[in-house]
């Protein structure tokens, strides 16, 4: 794992870690979704920090340069985070259409309630 | 003082009637206001039926947001102050008076049931986590809160308004610390609490963890910022 690699991902989990602050301090996210951000932003520290941890895992799988045990860690949290995003988007979508459906409905009976008035 | 009961209800048709029963009975003085979060069981059916006070959220929404309504409606009909019921039973609406009167007395903006300081509180994982969040929230205001997991707690009118219209503030402990280091007054009234009478609680054991880990970042690191 070279140096270069290590630094990047030093100053990119710094990075990301001030933008997810910076949004939670702007009411952008909400703490409950930023705590994702935060956890991956600190494996990306750890792994930075302690190359061993990548050395090991690497041998263990087999990989050539334990920089692809960091590339492979990297895909596999987007993977799990997009699967996720595409699960919230599904539960979003469901309960827009609900809620439009809610409020149709609601608008047909008050409309009836002004004409019988009338 | 006109005082609003808050009942949050998801899925709780064995204990709800009961729960506000008891409410009206023990403290008539006190309104009380419903909010079913989109109930998929028989909630809806037991609030018309008992024509309880109550309102309908269309889709589930998370304790959060239904207690947020609560306080939206506290605010637009002016009253002095909110407490939160559970609607399971596991609160004993005998202590809203007490709480009213500490409010008023001591000039609290949060009164806290606490458990802890009538000699009970949670034992086991959930007791481990409810000291964890009183260290941090000590060593973070230097306030102590004996029992920061309590969800029956009252807010007075400028919390209610704080509640109602800010962005993630959750009726949770890392919101009793942000608004005590923004000068909020907390005092904790002893009080106990009943074993759970039914329905599912809104912590299970999983997302009890993502539960610790938001409101522990929350209050050691985002509390700085917000």
């Amino acid at each position: 794992m070279s140096i270069v690699l290590r630094i990047v991902l030093i100053f990119g989990a710094l990075f990301a870690l001030s933008i997810v602050v910076r949004k939670v301090k702007k009411s952008k996210i909400r703490i409950a979704d930023s705590v994702y951000w935060v956890c991956a932003a600190v494996l990306l520290l750890i792994l930075a920090i302690f190359p061993r941890i990548a050395f090991f895992f690497s041998d263990l799988l087999g990989f050539l340069s334990p920089s692809n045990f960091v590339f492979l860690v990297v895909i596999a949290l987007m993977l799990l985070k997009l699967f996720n995003l595409a699960c919230d988007v599904s539960r979003l979508s469901d309960k827009v259409e609900q809620l439009s459906q809610e409020l149709a409905l609601e608008k047909k009976e008050f409309g009836d309630n002004d004409e019988g008035k009338n | 003082m006109r005082v609003l009961a808050i009942v949050p209800a998801y899925n709780e048709e064995e204990c709800l009637a009961n729960t506000v029963q008891e409410l009206t009975q023990t403290c008539p003085d006190v309104d009380y206001l419903v909010v079913n979060d989109g109930s998929s069981d028989a909630t809806p059916r037991i609030c018309d039926e008992l024509a309880l006070s109550h309102i309908d959220l269309p889709v589930n929404c998370g304790l959060t947001s239904a207690v947020k309504a609560g306080m939206k409606y506290a605010m637009r009909h002016n009253y002095d102050a909110a407490v939160q019921i559970d609607s399971d039973g596991q609160h004993i609406p005998s202590y809203i008076p007490t709480m009213a009167k500490t409010m008023q007395n001591e000039g609290a903006d949060i009164v806290i049931a606490s458990r802890n300081l009538a000699g009970g509180g949670a034992v086991g994982a959930r007791g481990a986590g409810a000291k964890l969040i009183t260290a941090i929230i000590r060593q973070t205001t230097g306030a102590t809160i004996t029992d920061p997991t309590s969800g029956m707690r009252m807010y007075n009118r400028a919390m209610i308004e704080k509640l109602a219209r800010g962005f993630d503030l959750a009726p949770e402990p890392d919101t009793l610390a942000l608004l005590i280091r923004r000068g909020a007054k907390v005092v904790e009234v002893p009080a106990e609490m009943r074993e759970r009478q039914g329905g599912t609680s809104y912590l299970h054991f999983m997302s009890s963890i993502s539960y610790m880990a938001r409101t522990c970042l929350s209050i050691l690191l985002f509390q700085w910022f917000r």
